[in-house]
């Protein structure tokens, strides 16, 4: 199934790695709380198989998204349980209930997944910029496979690199994924020198 | 309960003929899921349909396209003992999940135009469907019965397609 050698996927493992860093650097200073990190994974599968990846597809979650254009085209999606979407609301004193919950949501991805972005540009020498955030609280199935299918054009594969980011002592979380499109994956292999 | 379930992932798709047995997509979001029944046989096909056109990449899954999928099922259907002028089809997906703004995503309506193009092609009538929007939905379709059913997220389980039981003649 895969395409890429164990070694690139280190690669790319490694850039996820640096990436959340950052995402959770910013991340804990917009909540002041310290962030947790949990070791990136780097999975190609085949477009059914991401679904399942990402976990129960009925479960309701919370899905902001971002576009990456520039020198790679892709997603940054951020998927959060709605639990702790309502937690992260109160941390930023935003009424979970209230009209202004998915804009804050929104904000907290447009944040993370710039710096994410960021980092992933500033790693490569690519310019890399994200397109305005867009939140949805849906199926995560459906979520999923929206954006999956944005970019299914050109492949059979979906490269995903997710990395969960945990909020201390609040028990509260969110799973990240970048989702380079196709051509996206030999871009970033070939800046990384492992093409 | 029905005692089996297939589950058709995205850019799948499966055909049965054996009562008890549904079809089910779970989750559909800009993907369209395709049925296909023939009641007088208890035969029915489901596609899970990622994107409008093939556009030449032939090389890949032909079942993620519904210009290639729909032919495929057509055949299976057969196979299976379905007649293709008594088939029926609903369309439930072809949602747009996020904010117009995000105009790559735009998916789901080109599948649903391009689902409903190819059926009035083929003839073959569309009974009932729940598109469209910006939710996501899980269908299932009871073979046997060609009973159709919707749920959306936190929701529950609506009927779209009445299921009709014809018993064999004696």
């Amino acid at each position: 199934m895969s395409r890429y050698t164990e070694l690139q996927l280190d690669a790319l493992r490694e850039l996820a790695n640096i990436g959340s860093g950052t995402a959770s650097t910013a991340l804990s200073g917009l909540l002041s709380r310290a962030v947790d990190i949990s070791v990136p994974s780097a999975s190609v599968l085949s477009l059914a198989d991401a679904v399942s990846h990402a976990g129960d597809p009925e479960a309701e979650t919370t899905g902001i998204v971002l576009g990456i254009v520039g020198d790679m085209t892709g997603t940054v999606l951020l998927l959060v349980p709605p639990a702790d979407a309502v937690a992260m609301c109160r941390m930023l004193g935003v009424e979970p209930t209230s009209e202004f919950a998915p804009s804050a949501l929104g904000e907290i991805g447009n944040i993370v997944g710039t710096s994410y972005i960021n980092a992933l540009a500033s790693m490569t020498g690519m310019a890399l910029e994200p397109t305005p955030p867009t939140t949805a609280t849906d199926m995560l199935g459906a979520i999923v496979e929206s954006v999956l299918a944005a970019g299914a054009h050109a492949g059979d594969v979906a490269l995903m690199l997710d990395s969960n980011l945990v909020v201390e002592g609040d028990d509260c979380a969110m799973s990240f994924l970048l989702v380079p499109d196709q051509g996206g994956v030999d871009e970033l292999l070939s800046r990384l020198g492992m093409s | 309960m029905s005692a089996a379930e297939t589950m058709v992932r995205m850019g799948e798709l499966a055909v049965s003929g054996v009562p008890g047995h549904a079809l089910v997509a779970l989750g559909l979001g800009s993907c369209i899921g395709l049925g296909l029944v023939d009641r007088r046989v208890g035969v029915a096909g489901l596609a899970h349909v990622v994107l409008p056109e093939s556009l030449g990449h032939v090389h890949q899954n032909p079942r993620k396209f519904a210009d290639l999928a729909l032919p495929e099922m057509l055949d299976l259907l057969e196979d299976a003992g379905a007649r293709r002028v008594r088939l029926e089809a609903v369309l439930v997906g072809g949602a747009s999940m996020f904010a117009a703004s995000a105009a790559r995503l735009e998916v789901g309506q080109r599948n649903e135009a391009a689902v409903r193009d190819l059926l009035k092609e083929l003839r073959i009538p569309i009974v009932a469907a729940a598109t469209g929007g910006n939710r996501g939905r899980t269908v299932r379709i009871d073979v046997a019965s060609a009973a159709v059913t919707v749920r959306e997220a936190g929701g529950k389980d609506t009927e779209l397609l009445p299921g009709s039981m014809i018993l064999e003649a004696a």
